[in-house]
């Protein structure tokens, strides 16, 4: 016996957009590759060419060695001053640059602007543009790198000043606190924690490019890199690739264990 | 008075009023430190302070007129910029997403393949992207090729890992269901898991984006295509007029993607 069940109809399926969302990425990327005159075979016979590269460099030389450790000593100070300059610069700014803190609501976007303006200048660009100004060696390198971080960790310290739960500030301000007192004492306090964690983070991410700032004159084992690859002694820069993925190797676990620690 | 005089001494916000014992040991180890290295980045007073006039007089140069007939030559520059930036990012997607799934933890065929994957990326992402510019543009030549495969490969070490994160928090409730309902599993991954994590994947793909174009901007320093040989030619040739109009342009387009993906990010999560 047949049951008579009253089906309701389905609701319409609703429209699928992302075939054609898909398909024109793809033309995109096609007409992009087409404008910078790519072809796929390009693309493999270069990953056979990097292959041939690579193979060179499987005969470290530490002849060298104890000068490419003091180099390498050196990037991790020109990072370590860097971190120190961002996170001084940060400080001052990123309470001004909190909308719950912020004296006054053009401050605020000034200094917005201006963590914007530093984010986005590359440090190796400022690298550049110091070392032609005030000459070569890792001082214009660590200022590249605190001017370009102190634009990110300004802009995370003001992201933190303000999650900082309102009532913190409005019991300091109501004790006749200013600006400042409610800064030092509501402020930093409450996010000590989550500060260090990003200021290990960005140091972590300095030594990474303070170990190629040398490519530009600003000092480090970027320098030696440089020279060593113009050169085509394949055996020495692999020495000092090498050296330089082990200290990143021991930072990367030491900042982990630290920000692990930390929060 | 006496008593208002008492209630106004400075007391640390501690409970003994004294100051917090281990932060200030921790500054007092980070002051000593920087102390100490201050030497070797040649940071002293003499140097700092001598170098402030050059760094004025160096700013002065670029208050000049900009050169305008640079612009059509600026603008296809950039383009240049944004096209290896995305094309990166892009390349690099198609390898992150199955290294993602052999990286996190319940997806991963075997623990050994899932940690083997993880250092592997590891060591991908310890290089910056100019050091790997420099090797692509010694394999492939000078050109735009060897900064599109130095963006991909340094983004793969970075996308991959994001992407077996975002994996890894999805929701189980969505995988038993659909385990129940019988499904295989590739079924799994493609039907619970990917959709699931797509906010994070986009959230990351954007962060990544608006990195690879920061990134491209300086490969040309190597010769591996976009602004930044330009730049280090302008620079070289003293030509501030041009030199400054190069710096807005990466400063307004960096800051144009920085907004745009803030807007699409608060559309999409």
């Amino acid at each position: 016996m047949a049951m008579n069940v009253d089906f309701q109809p389905l609701p319409r399926k609703p429209a699928n957009f992302i075939p054609i969302w898909l398909c024109a990425v793809c033309a995109i990327l096609y007409a992009m590759s087409w404008h910078l005159s790519l072809s796929f075979g390009d693309l493999v016979s270069g990953i056979g060419d990097t292959g041939d590269y690579i193979s060179q460099f499987f005969h470290p030389d530490f002849s060298l060695g104890h000068k490419y450790v003091w180099l390498m000593i050196e990037t991790v100070c020109t990072a370590l001053w860097g971190t120190a300059i961002a996170c001084i610069v940060a400080l001052v700014l990123s309470p001004l640059a909190a909308s719950t803190l912020t004296p006054h609501p053009l401050i605020y976007r000034a200094t917005r602007e201006v963590l914007n303006f530093m984010r986005a200048m590359p440090d190796m660009l400022l690298a550049l543009m110091l070392v032609s100004a005030i000459g070569l060696g890792p001082l214009p390198g660590a200022f590249a790198l605190g001017i370009h971080t102190a634009g990110f960790l300004g802009k995370f310290y003001s992201e933190l000043l303000e999650r900082v739960p309102r009532g913190r500030y409005e019991a300091l301000a109501a004790t006749g606190a200013g600006f400042v007192q409610t800064t030092m004492i509501a402020g930093y306090p409450s996010i000590l924690r989550e500060m260090a964690g990003y200021t290990f983070y960005i140091f972590d991410r300095n030594i990474r490019m303070a170990s190629v700032l040398g490519l530009v004159g600003a000092g480090g084992i970027g320098l030696e890199l440089e020279s060593t690859l113009g050169f085509f002694l394949y055996n020495k820069a692999s020495a000092i690739i090498i050296i330089i993925f082990a200290t990143l190797f021991v930072v990367d676990a030491l900042s982990s264990t630290i920000r692990r620690r930390l929060t | 008075m006496g008593s208002v005089t008492n209630t106004l001494t400075w007391y640390w916000p501690t409970r003994s009023g004294l100051p917090p014992l281990v932060p200030m040991l921790w500054l007092t180890a980070v002051v000593l430190l920087l102390a100490v290295t201050a030497p070797l980045v040649e940071i002293d007073f003499i140097h700092v302070v001598a170098s402030l006039p050059k760094l004025g007089s160096f700013l002065s140069h670029f208050l000049v007129v900009p050169d305008w007939n640079y612009l059509p030559e600026l603008g296809l520059r950039m383009l240049e910029t944004i096209e290896m930036a995305v094309l990166g990012t892009a390349m690099a997607i198609v390898f992150s997403v199955p290294l993602a799934l052999l990286a996190a933890r319940n997806t991963s065929p075997h623990v050994v393949i899932g940690w083997l994957t993880t250092y592997v990326l590891t060591a991908i992402r310890a290089l910056p992207e100019l050091t790997w510019a420099v090797a692509f543009v010694a394999a492939v030549g000078l050109g735009p090729l060897a900064g599109i495969m130095a963006l991909a490969f340094v983004t793969i070490g970075f996308m991959a890992k994001f992407f077996a994160e975002a994996i890894e928090v999805v929701d189980c409730g969505a995988v038993e269901g659909i385990r129940a309902q019988g499904a295989g599993r590739v079924q799994t991954i493609a039907f619970a898991m990917l959709p699931q994590a797509m906010p994070d994947f986009i959230s990351a793909l954007l962060y990544i984006l608006d990195h690879n174009l920061r990134a491209a901007s300086i490969l040309g320093l190597v010769g591996a295509g976009g602004i930044g040989y330009d730049l280090v030619m302008n620079l070289r040739l003293y030509q501030y007029d041009r030199l400054m109009m190069i710096a807005l342009a990466i400063y307004v387009v960096v800051t144009a993607l920085d907004r745009l993906s803030t807007r699409f990010r608060h559309g999409v999560i």
